[in-house]
């Protein structure tokens, strides 16, 4: 093919990716943009920049719709679980990859077997054992299930544990370091990118979950910040500019922090998407 | 690599070690499991004891026209769903894989939807959709064509709110297939290029039997998923107008939470279980066993 042709090819390439990339973020563009709009200027139509940013929208959703109370619910519920899970996966990860006890690996074939079954199956059971253990309408009652660790999580850990040599280790134990010692000073260092892994994906998971606090949470002063939003719906006149506002609110923390590990997210879904 | 020597303490530092994660294991996923199977046999409302009634449940469902509804509208978001995605993801996937610049960035800016909660990209859409002041309908007027009631009406819901849950996941699946499309080793592509195979035939001779295992465990995984489809149509419909987009998922939870029908609705979840269990089986023995696991 001549230079020239292949130059063209290229262009049009690269022109047809930032044209698809851009359709496809235009809905957060139109939603931020509409977040900072003046609601005249909301039902005015097309205007892509707001002519003056109202960024009072942002104080209304704050404090008119509770984003501020919902939103450190949110906080304390989805950070409580991640940090449990990391702590409870590297744990249990370090076990299954280099201790030796009977039983050890049926019950992590169980784990796996169980790893396929929808989550719809266990909701109600579970919200039986919260209501039982008196911690409906709590965010324990949101923490709890959650925070001992997940099946993902744990074989991310114990696969990559096993995928590193021992020397480190053997090391260690000529030093006469306990298991205790060999887990925090060994194995969590080693294991930081499994376990970055598993906290990206746990926080936004937990961060957007709604069905669980749907059903464990009935008062407002517990609500988190999904439950909070969806209420948006029921509302009879909405002020779409502060509704945008409140969904910018939610919404970017996370973006924010896949800004900041893109690596760990890609992983993430790497190993969700790709193990087999 | 293990020590010959298996002591009894490092037995009891291994059961130590898996303790926390093996207790929330069974109290939260393995005795919720069984008791699931145990309550779809039972009638309870949470306030009065639980009764023992049998295939009850199970029959009372197959009468319920609403649960047959359901069923069908999950269907048929999966059916619609699960093959739109895929295929708008490999084309992206292939596109973004012809040596593009800022690849990490663009593949970053792709999944920026996946990370935003579900009810906050459903009450987004909502806006877009809306029918009077919504920007598609606005557009839609501007150039004299008609306005599109989306989520308003019976026919278009369902469409809509599989538009935009094709959208919010689209990044995800764009990186499963790019990282498939990256092992393909270079030599195979360029030796085809020599052999003066086009664009299109290394697509469907190189490109989709080389990643055709990655591609059919993403199928697999996209539609248990949208089988328990739940936060993006609560946000946007609640299930309506009507019935229109009332699915699975959510007639489940309206059954346990709002009616308090407990043993039905773990019933529906057990159902759900066969549902996906037979699929994904059915899916396995078609076209799970015509694929090459070797070339990856």
């Amino acid at each position: 093919m001549p230079k020239s042709v292949q130059l063209i090819g290229r262009i049009l390439l690269y022109a047809l990716v930032f044209l698809i990339l851009f359709g496809y973020l235009f809905p957060l563009f139109w939603q931020f943009s509409t977040s900072l709009k003046h609601l005249d200027e909301v039902f005015r139509g097309l205007t892509l920049i707001p002519a003056k940013p109202m960024w009072e929208n942002y104080r209304t959703a704050w404090s008119n719709f509770n984003v501020g109370k919902y939103l450190l619910n949110t906080v304390i519920v989805a950070c409580a679980i991640t940090l449990g899970q990391v702590i409870s996966c590297s744990m249990a990860g370090y076990g299954f990859a280099r201790l030796r006890f009977p039983g050890r690996d049926a019950i992590f074939y169980l784990y796996l077997g169980t790893m396929m079954i929808p989550s719809t199956v266990t909701l109600i059971p579970a919200y039986i054992i919260v209501l039982e253990l008196g911690l409906v309408d709590s965010l324990q009652g949101l923490i709890l299930p959650f925070v001992f660790g997940n099946a993902l999580g744990t074989f991310l850990v114990r696969q990559y544990l096993m995928s590193i040599p021992n020397d480190l280790e053997d090391a260690a134990k000529i030093d006469g370091a306990g298991y205790f010692t060999i887990w925090t000073r060994v194995m969590l260092p080693m294991s930081k990118p499994a376990l970055a892994t598993t906290a990206v994906m746990t926080l936004v998971a937990q961060w957007n979950s709604l069905v669980w606090p749907l059903i464990v949470i009935q008062s407002d002063r517990w609500k988190v910040l999904s439950v909070g939003l969806a209420d948006f719906r029921l509302f009879r006149n909405v002020q779409w500019n502060t509704m945008m506002a409140a969904v910018v609110m939610a919404t970017l923390p996370m973006i924010i922090i896949l800004f900041l590990a893109q690596r760990f997210f890609i992983q993430g879904i790497q190993f969700s998407g790709m193990n087999k | 690599m293990w020590r010959k020597r298996t002591t009894r303490q490092e037995a009891l530092a291994g059961y130590l070690f898996i303790a926390p994660n093996l207790i929330g294991f069974l109290v939260f996923q393995l005795i919720p499991i069984i008791a699931a199977v145990v309550l779809s046999f039972t009638a309870w409302d949470l306030i009065n004891d639980p009764k023992w009634v049998g295939l009850a449940n199970y029959k009372a469902l197959l009468r319920d026209p609403v649960f047959k509804l359901s069923l069908k509208k999950t269907f048929q978001f999966v059916i619609i769903n699960v093959p739109l995605q895929s295929a708008l993801a490999l084309i992206i996937a292939v596109l973004l894989n012809q040596n593009i610049r800022l690849q990490n960035l663009l593949r970053t800016l792709f999944i920026v939807p996946w990370v935003s909660m579900s009810v906050a990209v459903g009450l987004t859409w909502t806006w877009i959709f809306n029918s009077q002041f919504g920007i598609i309908n606005q557009i839609l007027l501007k150039f004299g064509m008609q306005r599109i009631p989306w989520l308003a009406s019976q026919d278009w819901a369902l469409p809509s709110v599989i538009i935009v849950n094709v959208w919010q996941y689209l990044g995800f699946h764009i990186i499963v297939f790019l990282t498939g499309l990256q092992l393909i080793p270079r030599e195979i592509t360029e030796a085809a290029i020599v052999d003066g195979a086009s664009a299109w035939t290394r697509f469907w001779r190189i490109t989709i039997p080389l990643i055709g295992p990655i591609l059919f465990y993403d199928l697999i995984v996209n539609m248990i998923g949208t089988f328990q489809i739940f936060d993006l149509p609560y946000a946007m419909t609640g299930g309506g107008p009507g019935n229109a987009t009332r699915v699975y998922n959510l007639y489940l939870y309206q059954k346990g939470f709002q009616f308090l029908r407990m043993g039905e609705a773990t019933a529906m979840a057990v159902i759900l279980f066969l549902l996906i269990a037979v699929t994904s089986g059915l899916f396995f023995r078609i076209i799970g066993r015509r694929i090459n696991y070797d070339l990856t």
